[in-house]
């Protein structure tokens, strides 16, 4: 080991910590992701057999994982085995001692420290006290034999000492009694332990054992020789591989944990974490009896959410739970809304689990054992894949990718993937494999839920009434006041949701400033940002796939989550936590004694700690109203008054819920907010966020009724708030499924937020947990803010609101960066080409007062001026420029073609968005302009992603989030979609486009690496780059994607544009770049990860200065968006979403595109007038060049703490250098990191003569699940050779393909390609098919019925435009998923299949998954449904569906099904076609709502009939 | 109700109110636009696009929440608008009768820029209060509180009374001093009544003495009070006399007795219309009737001469502008309703001297042409040799514009710095100026120019006291 290396490693351990205090990066931000499997013997027997497969399928994992910059160290791989006793008699034998064969033996495999041996002992010490402390004998320690050499040199450094102890049941106690006393040993031995670093008990058990380190996943049983010995013989494996952001080597991190392992993430985590500390005070079970307290904290500080995840399963089934109930009652299925789908018992177990605790939600495949029970299993959403085999010699294997483990096919019994929310488990002592229905139902019998049930009080019924107004008038108008409310806010944001039942749309950026930095009065939810999910884990759908979601509310004395009875029903829930007027008089009544109001409200003439003692009291007087028995306190601000002053109730609510928190006491009660301020679902959210079980809006509500009153509103007043609570409701959905939450009670209480600009001792007091790095308001500041506008409201007499100015700019209110002076200045000076009158444009910006964060920062000088033709050339500045992303599609046609030019004019790059781009332009225009977008966005619509689309490009941007609305998918309206707009994205005109929120082949880290992989493959020069929003953890994030090897990262500031977004989408998500980038850079930088990313920022870059500060906090690159819409002619109208954009830029409509009056020579210009400002700026501070300062965070100083009224504005964390990052050498025109060959590399040297002259060939190989991608790079032959479009032949290059190949087979393949397998295949099949075939069908040896079995697996055909696939088999989750153009034929699928397809056709001739069809606009499918099962799978919102259909679409069908039998030899097809004229009735006919006026032949047999006698 | 009514420039075509046809309309001094049928008016105000940026607020000196009370008109909810759009306006609807809106609002107008047409955004503020006024909405000003302070204000055009209303929403007292017999200023003896009908004004006169307000009219500071005496009793002083001297043609001998001021023959006629007895138009030297007119200048004010000229029945009237079209001050909608009624503008012309011996017969006209632009982009016009030609003239009109009176001889030296033009010295923002506690506003103090840039003033002035005054002194209940 190099002592220079060690060095660093030292120096970047200390790094670490520091920039975790001082700097951008939290450790908490820290994600995993991985490959996890299972192999089991259903009859029991250990086996050597197992042992081997587990370690085969580790191997076969090792792509799903990642490598760190060193080149070696893994983010750690294990394996959880049986303890084979007769491998350990031996050891025992080898410490001198005879084995007691009548006593137990248990085992422990301990992490130690290595280099301390004082510490190593001490260690010792606490473990061997411990045991015998409960009474059991110790055999003594074994050294585990280790071979290190195969470890990388970070994870050799970090290498614990690696022991086990070996233990006999000496008090001879029950089997399960021992084990459960090893876990309060372990419990104890961890609490003692925890001031100690590094001593980490791996597994401490009589059953099963742990091996796992940081190494990648094939040297698991290299490092541990133990594994390979004969003796070493176990029933089940559980493995798994890790994937991380995390370049710090953690060993203890590593996994399987103690009875899981987990593949995906917990998003709930904040929430869960926060609750458990709740439950944990009322936890008492029967099984810990005086142990009780020994086993608390259940989670310890630190924990990865697996970590935790696992801590809690592992106590709920040491508590008493089986496995699989422990499952259902963490990782429920979704329940509430499936009453159709669901028997009623299930819905009562579900309901029951609902009242004890709340769901631990994200994307999870879980592997896991109790001893007893060996299961695999899924979350809700079934967002990781979970393939299994039952072979034939009696293993259940299962995992993230199917054919990990080499099998018999002829023999094989079952093979399936699980769908969502579904279990699979083997019961060991039963010796019995069970599925998920014999499963549950077994569980809904294991205890008498539907009694339990049957005590949940559901308050929605008895609630209602007709809705009530307290206020009207003058006072409305003056508490409208007091609370902030602008005319703006009525108008513009309430009144929408009151008339539409929906949030109201906007567009554009936000150009307003900060919360912090505005001179307005700002309500406290502003400073609050949404959390989101990006790479890492997925955001849901909360319009298409609702299903899986809920508001359900439950209210009051949650009870000990380890009792099993009745007493934990006993409680109320209502449907949403969104209250009205009426409901919240009747639910106080159905309260009655029980229920506590509390004024929060404090004096108006009292000192400068009025609000902090006001704080304080609220928390008293909350404490011993529940400690004198209270079960539901009510926060109302209504009793203010001229004198009396509402404290922010998201203040309130937060102080109050985390004191109750802290002190033990919140799940005694429920929190019931009654708040003046809130009035938007943000607004909810943050109240909800900081604790409040339900929230009262009765002044919004009021605001409606006033409406009403005043005819402004149609329908009564009830109505009208029901419509306002749907769009509340919505919102919330909206929210959560942002950051992949499915449940509001695990939302609740979780502060998913990030803070900008509140002080951060007020939030570590106040709302503990929060993020919020660059502090700012403290309490005083907020007392004296909410002074003000509550004097003005209440002393003044007022007639009108104000105007307000917050989302559309007005003189007498906020301040909006882009003003009509500024706009004017900066399109004269892009038309005139003056410089001079920019720089009075970019004067007049810097005289404004402060917007962004940077604007309190000041620029130092490297050294003295030097002359401007010393400084880096204006044609090489401009080169670093881009327009990010605008869709044609959004934009005009014109606008879109003219950045195209004018950036490939000046070598810079523009970007096409998502959308596709009309092959035309990738011949250049008669004057010699090149309108070819030099980046190609890949969105997650996958809008004219085309072999071709891929191939036209320098660099392909994987858009993960978009700055105005990261976590939100979007929609083209049908009258946006154009003939022209139609073609380039493989769609229909007039018919609406949707977007969905996430990629729907990245789910998790490896499955960006994987979408890298086949950009890489199918494109052999390009970049990609990957697109991210600002948010804390973007850093670590960041350091992920840079391990998927992507090239370029782009951090987008919160302020980019839209063509459309929720207005509150726009406000309230994401942060500035200023923090993203700065953050991004740091932690890239600390793990040495910086030169291999070039990083770009974009977001509101407005000037020259912009450039130079973007530059110095790291960015390489810089994206210009509105500015260069504004030079193009757009005036910031804001109507983008409405189709009427007055200067033609934002609009397909034929008449204002004529008023386009954009030109290239303006961007031109634009461009150039940025680059010759920085490079004015770079001369005036002596740097020669713009690399010079990239990154040197250094030459910036901060000049302004903000207003007076702040207690401190921070900007030093963004400000810290990392040591060594002054080292890494960046060089934006370095090669692409290049990826691993595929077979592909073989094919194209075999078929040779194919790619040269065309012949015709065939080939065969034998392939492995680690074979992905294949046929992507032989596509990119084909289309650079022949072209997309080409004549050949289908098959003109046959691959006959047997095995199990890896994801994303037959990617982006062309025509003129077919691919043939025989066996089955992954992920992905068909991602991005443009023309070719593929044929998959099971082992001719293979005695299964292929309808009932798996063969392909989840997200097939994702964004498809033309080709044709087979299989013979089943597909798994979101098949033929916004598929545009391929025709399929599948033998069945899982839930959400075709969703948000718009063309194509799909035939399934076997059972669907639920939600089937969700958001799908376009194209047709087919269902065989001989049993008429199908009709509630599917969501029928966009479709309509005909079961007799008409000779022209039969035939269709009939050719398919044909073509089908003929290529894969489907005995079901050939069935359906031997008895066509009955079973041709059994088919449905899917066709979406949109298209019925858009086909040619009727779908409804009446509509083809003719009259008789006409 | 329709979701989102607005945006509707793409459907619906500009259309401004009715204007008479010019064939009647010169026969007498009423307004030529008729009033927006309600239907109409909604209509019109939907064409608003609602921008984010509204462009049309950014150039209103008073920064007018236009979209939204055209929102509100739209909705059929005219008290709100009425409500909202007084509140950054004292007098909405003369500003929606008299501001050259193409100039401000409407020529800046986005739906205007893009090719759209404009979204008439005067003729819907007039309609606003028009209609506020005919439902009686529009009532005298009562203070919440009433303060003891006292503002005196000198000069009761439209900067003196917009400061007035402000001063009396709050409560303090005013005391206005006005030389003429009639409030208004200019407005109401300047702008002729086909502009802006004198019972518009009044009205808004009335109500501010409703309000509360002394008005001290026939009181001409100097003579009547000193200035002196004022600011001793009051808390705040607002000099707001606006400019009455009219400019002179360099270098022309003009001693003429047919030479007249513009401010002289505007006065005049709305004199007569009011119904006074005005000895210099009864005895012919200020009547243009069956005269040949020729009026001297290209801004708004000559265009109110020559079409009072065309309405008191002159046989012709020319109008002399050194510039093009294109670059006079004046409003082109004001050009293009004078070309209707006859007038013959001479493009590129200027005076060189006039021919007669006490009574001008012609003048000698020199056409111009314009020379290369300076650095703003402004062409100076030159001269063209030989190119002079003599036009018959009974009756000229000098509407050159206006500067400041000798305020220094008249109010006898006051302690008041005086900027180089003759304007008194101000500080932009808080318009106070080198005395304590007093302040001047319009005219007097930019120069002369639009009567919104006045109430802009007024209102801002008397905020700017209202803070430096900060607590009352003492408070009253009402």
């Amino acid at each position: 080991m190099s002592m220079k290396y060690k060095q660093m490693f030292e120096k970047q351990k200390k790094m670490r910590r520091s920039l975790s205090k001082n700097g951008m990066y939290s450790e908490e931000d820290e994600r995993s992701s991985c490959g996890v499997g299972l192999v089991v013997s259903i009859d029991a027997k250990p086996s050597r057999k197992v042992v081997e497969n587990g370690i085969e399928a580790l191997k076969a994992v090792w792509h799903r994982g990642a490598v760190d910059a060193d080149g070696k160290t893994g983010d750690g791989a294990g394996i959880h085995l049986q303890i084979p006793v007769s491998f350990f008699y031996d050891q025992i034998r080898r410490t001198g001692h005879e084995p007691k064969m009548d006593e137990l033996v248990a085992v422990g495999m301990i992490f130690l420290p290595r280099v301390d041996f004082g510490a190593q002992e001490a260690c010792r010490t606490i473990i061997e006290s411990e045991i015998l402390k409960m009474g059991y004998s110790i055999y003594g320690w074994r050294h585990v034999p280790v071979k290190v050499s195969c470890l990388g040199e970070k994870a050799n450094l970090t290498r614990p000492e690696i022991e086990q102890i070996l233990i006999s049941n000496s008090k001879g106690v029950e089997e399960e009694t021992f084990e459960r006393e090893l876990y309060v040993i372990r419990r104890r031995i961890e609490k003692q332990a925890s001031g100690m670093k590094d001593l980490y008990v791996a597994s401490l058990s009589c059953r099963s054992i742990i091996y796992k380190g940081m190494m990648l996943a094939e040297q698991v049983s290299e490092f541990y020789p133990d594994l390979q010995d004969k003796r070493f013989q176990s029933t089940f494996a559980i493995y798994h591989q890790r994937y991380s952001t995390n370049t710090f080597p953690q060993w203890w991190l590593a996994q399987p944990f103690r009875m899981l392992a987990h593949n995906g993430e917990i998003n709930t985590f904040k929430g869960n974490v926060n609750w458990m500390k709740s439950h944990e005070i009322r936890m008492a079970g029967a099984a810990f009896g005086n142990y009780a307290e020994d086993i608390k904290p259940i989670i310890s500080a630190g924990s990865s959410d697996s970590a935790a995840l696992d801590s809690v399963f592992e106590m709920m089934v040491r508590g008493g739970r089986s496995a699989p109930m422990a499952k259902t009652m963490m990782v429920p299925e979704s329940w509430s809304k499936l009453t159709v789908e669901m028997p009623k018992k299930w819905q009562n177990m579900y309901a029951y689990c609902n009242s004890v605790m709340e769901p631990w939600d994200g994307p999870a495949a879980l592997a896991m054992t109790d001893g007893r029970w060996v299961a695999a299993g899924l979350d809700r959403s079934g967002l990781r894949p979970m393939r299994y085999v039952v072979t034939g010699d009696g293993l259940l294997i299962a995992g993230s990718e199917a054919g990990m483990v080499p099998i018999n096919e002829s023999t094989v019994v079952e093979k399936g993937a699980l769908g969502p929310g579904e279990m699979i488990a083997v019961d060991l002592e039963r010796k019995i494999l069970l599925h998920d229905k014999e499963l549950k139902d077994e569980l809904v019998d294991s205890a008498p839920f539907d009694d339990w049930a049957s005590k949940i009080i559901d308050l929605e019924k008895v609630t209602k009434g007709k809705e009530t107004q307290y206020y009207s008038g003058g006072e409305l108008r003056t508490r409208q006041m007091a609370a902030g409310y602008s005319m703006e806010e009525l108008e513009a944001i309430l009144a929408p949701m009151a008339e539409d039942g929906k949030e109201a749309i906007s567009s554009m950026g936000d150009d307003t400033p900060s919360a912090v930095l505005s001179k307005k009065y700002r309500p406290l939810s502003h400073y609050f940002r949404q959390n989101f999910s990006q790479v890492t884990n997925p955001p849901i759908d909360s319009l298409r796939e609702n299903r899986v979601m809920s508001l359900k509310t439950r209210f009051g004395n949650l009870k000990n989550v380890l009792d099993q009875d009745s007493s934990q029903t006993e409680i109320l829930v209502l449907d949403s936590p969104f209250v009205s007027n009426a409901k919240f008089s009747k639910m106080l009544g159905i309260f009655g004694d029980d229920a506590v109001t509390i004024d929060c409200t404090f004096d108006g003439d009292s000192e400068r700690l009025a609000l902090s003692k006001s704080l304080d009291r609220l928390k008293m007087e909350a404490e011993d109203a529940i400690r004198s028995g209270v079960g539901h306190l009510i926060l109302s601000d209504k009793q203010q008054s001229a004198d009396k002053i509402a404290v922010p109730m998201i203040l309130a609510t937060s102080a109050v819920h985390s004191w109750l928190t802290k002190r033990g006491l919140r799940t005694f009660c429920s929190l019931n907010v009654q708040s003046a301020e809130c009035l938007d679902a943000h607004y909810f959210a943050v109240l909800i966020g900081s604790g409040a079980t339900t929230v009262n809006a009765y002044l919004a509500q009021d605001s409606i009724a006033d409406r009403v009153s005043r005819k402004l509103l149609s329908g009564s007043i009830t109505e009208n708030i029901r419509r306002y609570q749907e769009a509340i409701d919505q919102g919330l959905l909206k929210i959560m499924a942002k950051m992949g939450i499915s449940v509001i009670s695990s939302y609740r209480g979780g502060l998913n937020f990030e803070a900008v600009g509140l002080s951060r001792s007020m939030v570590a007091e106040y709302f503990p947990g929060m993020q919020s790095r660059i502090s700012g308001i403290g309490i005083t500041g907020i007392q004296k803010k909410v002074l003000e506008v509550h004097k003005e409201a209440w002393n003044e007499d007022q007639d009108i609101l104000p105007i307000g100015g917050f989302y559309k700019s007005r003189r007498s209110g906020e301040k909006h960066a882009w003003e009509a002076q500024t706009m004017h200045l900066m399109q004269m000076a892009c038309q005139k080409g003056s410089f001079d009158l920019w720089k009075k444009y970019s004067k007049k910006m810097q005289l404004n007062p402060p917007i962004h964060l940077r604007d309190l920062l000041d620029i130092k000088p490297l050294g003295h001026p030097v002359p401007l033709d010393k400084v880096e050339s204006i044609t090489s500045i401009r080169k670093r420029f881009v327009t990010p992303g605008m869709s044609l599609g959004a934009l005009s046609p014109e606008a879109h073609k003219t950045l195209n030019i004018a950036m490939n004019r000046i070598g810079a790059k523009s970007d096409s968005g998502e959308g596709g781009e009309d092959p035309n332009h990738f011949t250049p225009e008669p004057n010699g302009d090149n309108p070819s977008a030099k980046i190609k966005q890949v969105a997650s619509g996958r809008f004219g992603v085309t072999a071709e689309y891929l191939n036209q490009c320098e660099e392909l941007e994987i858009k993960v989030a978009q700055g105005a609305k990261p976590g939100e998918g979007g929609q083209l309206p049908g009258i946006k979609v154009t003939d022209l707009i139609a073609r380039l994205r493989h769609s229909t005109k007039g018919v609406t486009l949707i977007s969905p929120p996430p990629h729907h082949d990245i789910y998790s880290i490896e499955d960006l690496a994987q979408l890298i992989y086949d950009l890489k493959q199918i494109n052999p020069l390009c970049k990609v780059s990957v697109k991210l929003v600002a948010a804390s953890g973007v850093g670590t994030i960041a350091a992920g994607v840079a391990k998927a090897k992507a090239d370029i990262i782009l951090i987008s500031g919160h302020n980019g544009g839209t063509g459309a977004s929720p207005a509150t989408s726009i406000k309230y998500a994401g942060l500035p770049w200023e923090m993203g980038l700065t953050e991004a850079h740091q932690v890239l930088s600390m793990n040495n990860l910086r030169d291999r990313i070039t990083l770009r920022t974009d977001g509101g870059l407005r000037t020259g200065r912009d450039i130079v500060i973007a530059a110095m906090m790291g960015a390489e690159e810089f994206g210009i968006g509105s500015a260069a819409l504004i030079a193009m002619g757009c005036i910031m109208v804001r109507q983008c979403q409405s189709n009427t954009c007055p200067v033609g830029v934002c609009t397909q409509d034929e008449k204002l595109r004529d008023k386009f009056s954009g030109s290239a020579e303006k961007v031109v210009n634009l461009i150039t007038f940025y680059a010759q400002e920085v490079q004015e700026i770079l001369a005036t501070i002596g740097a020669v060049s713009l690399d010079d300062i990239v990154g040197r965070v250094d030459l910036l100083h901060q000049v302004s703490r903000g207003a007076a009224h702040l207690d401190d504005l921070d900007l030093n964390p963004m400000l810290i250098m990392v040591d060594g990052a002054k080292e890494a050498k960046l060089n934006r025109l370095r090669d692409r990191t290049e990826v691993d060959d595929t077979l592909d590399f073989q094919i194209i040297n075999d078929a040779a003569r194919f790619f040269e002259f065309g012949e015709k060939m065939q080939l065969s190989y034998t392939v492995k699940n680690t074979d992905r991608t294949i046929g992507a790079r032989a596509s990119n032959h084909v289309v650079r050779k022949f072209g997309m479009n080409n004549k050949l032949q289908s098959d003109q290059l046959t691959l006959k393909l047997a095995g199990s190949t890896g994801q994303s087979l037959g990617a982006f393949l062309v025509s003129g390609i077919k691919l043939e397998v025989t066996g089955e295949s992954n992920d992905y099949v068909g991602k991005g098919l443009s023309g070719g075939i593929i044929t998959v069908k099971p082992d001719v040896s293979s005695s299964l019925v292929a309808s009932e079995n798996t063969i392909i697996g989840n997200t097939v055909l994702y964004g498809a435009t033309n080709g044709k696939l087979f299989a013979s088999g089943r597909a798994g989750e979101r098949f033929a998923v916004r598929n545009s153009g391929a025709d399929v034929v599948v033998e069945g699928c899982g839930t959400n299949g075709c969703e948000y397809m718009t063309g194509g056709t799909a035939v399934i001739l076997g059972s669907i998954g639920a939600n089937f069809g969700a958001g799908m606009t376009g194209g047709m499918a087919y269902i065989y449904d001989p049993y008429e099962l199908s009709k509630a799978q599917i969501n029928s919102e966009t479709l309509l569906i005909s079961d007799s259909l008409t000779d022209h679409w039969l035939e269709k069908l009939k050719v398919l099904i044909e073509e089908h039998n003929k290529e894969t030899g489907s005995i079901i097809a050939r069935d359906i076609l031997d008895n066509w004229s009955t079973e041709k009735e059994y088919f449905l006919q899917i066709c979406p709502k949109e298209m019925v006026t858009q086909i040619r032949f009727p779908i409804f047999l009446n509509e083809t009939q003719p009259k008789v006698g006409t | 109700m329709s979701n989102n009514p607005m945006l509707k420039f793409t459907d619906i075509n500009l259309e401004t109110p009715v204007k008479r046809i010019s064939e009647g309309r010169v026969d007498d001094f009423n307004e030529i636009y008729k009033e927006y049928a309600s239907d109409k008016a909604e209509d019109q105000a939907s064409r608003c696009s609602q921008c984010g940026v509204p462009y049309c607020q950014s150039h209103c000196p008073l920064h007018n929440n236009i979209p939204d009370w055209l929102k509100l008109t739209t909705q059929g909810r005219l008290k709100e608008a009425y409500t909202l759009s007084q509140k950054t306006n004292s007098f909405p609807e003369i500003c929606g009768r008299i501001c050259p809106q193409d100039r401000l609002c409407e020529g800046n107008c986005v739906i205007e820029q893009s090719g759209h047409g404009t979204v008439t955004i005067g003729s819907i503020e007039k309609y606003i209060t028009d209609t506020a006024w005919k439902n009686g909405w529009v009532k005298p000003i009562t203070p919440k509180i009433e303060r003891d302070e006292t503002v005196a204000i000198i000069g009761a055009g439209p900067g003196g009374l917009a400061a007035a209303a402000t001063l009396r929403k709050n409560g303090l007292k005013v005391n206005i001093y006005d030389r003429y017999d009639r409030a208004g200023g200019l407005m109401t003896y300047g702008i002729p009544s086909f502009k802006l009908e004198k019972d518009v004004v009044s009205k808004r006169v009335t109500q501010l003495n409703d309000s509360g307000v002394n008005f001290h009219l026939n009181c001409n500071v100097g003579k009547d009070i000193s200035f002196e005496q004022i600011i001793s009793e009051h808390h705040a002083t607002i000099i707001a006399t606006g400019v009455y001297k009219s400019r002179e043609l360099d270098g022309l001998k003009i001693d003429f007795e047919n030479i007249v001021e513009a401010i002289d023959f505007l006065t005049a006629s709305n004199r007569k219309g009011f119904g006074d007895p005005v000895k210099d138009f009864d005895n012919g030297k200020l009547n243009s009737h069956g005269k040949k007119v020729v009026v001297i200048g290209g801004g708004d004010t000559a265009m109110d001469c020559v079409r009072t000229a065309i309405r008191q029945g002159a046989a012709s009237v020319k109008c002399l502008y050194r510039r093009d079209r294109g670059n006079m001050p004046g409003s082109q909608r004001e050009v293009l309703n004078a070309e209707e009624e006859g007038v013959e503008f001479v493009w590129l012309s200027a005076p060189k001297s006039f021919v007669g011996k006490k009574i001008v017969k012609s003048v000698k006209v020199s056409k111009m042409r314009l020379g290369p632009a300076d650095s703003t982009g402004r062409q100076f016009p030159e001269e063209i040799k030989g190119s002079a030609y003599f036009e018959d003239a009974d009756l000229v009109i000098k509407a050159l514009g206006f500067d400041p009176e000798d305020i220094k001889s008249f109010w006898h030296n006051p302690r008041l710095e005086f900027t180089r033009w003759g304007t008194i010295k101000t500080d932009f923002r808080t318009h106070s100026t080198n005395l304590k506690n007093v302040y001047a506003i319009g005219d007097i103090s930019r120069g002369a120019s639009l009567v919104v840039w006045a109430i802009k003033d007024g209102q801002e002035v008397a905020e700017n006291i209202i803070n430096n005054l900060k607590e009352p002194v003492n408070m009253a209940a009402e």
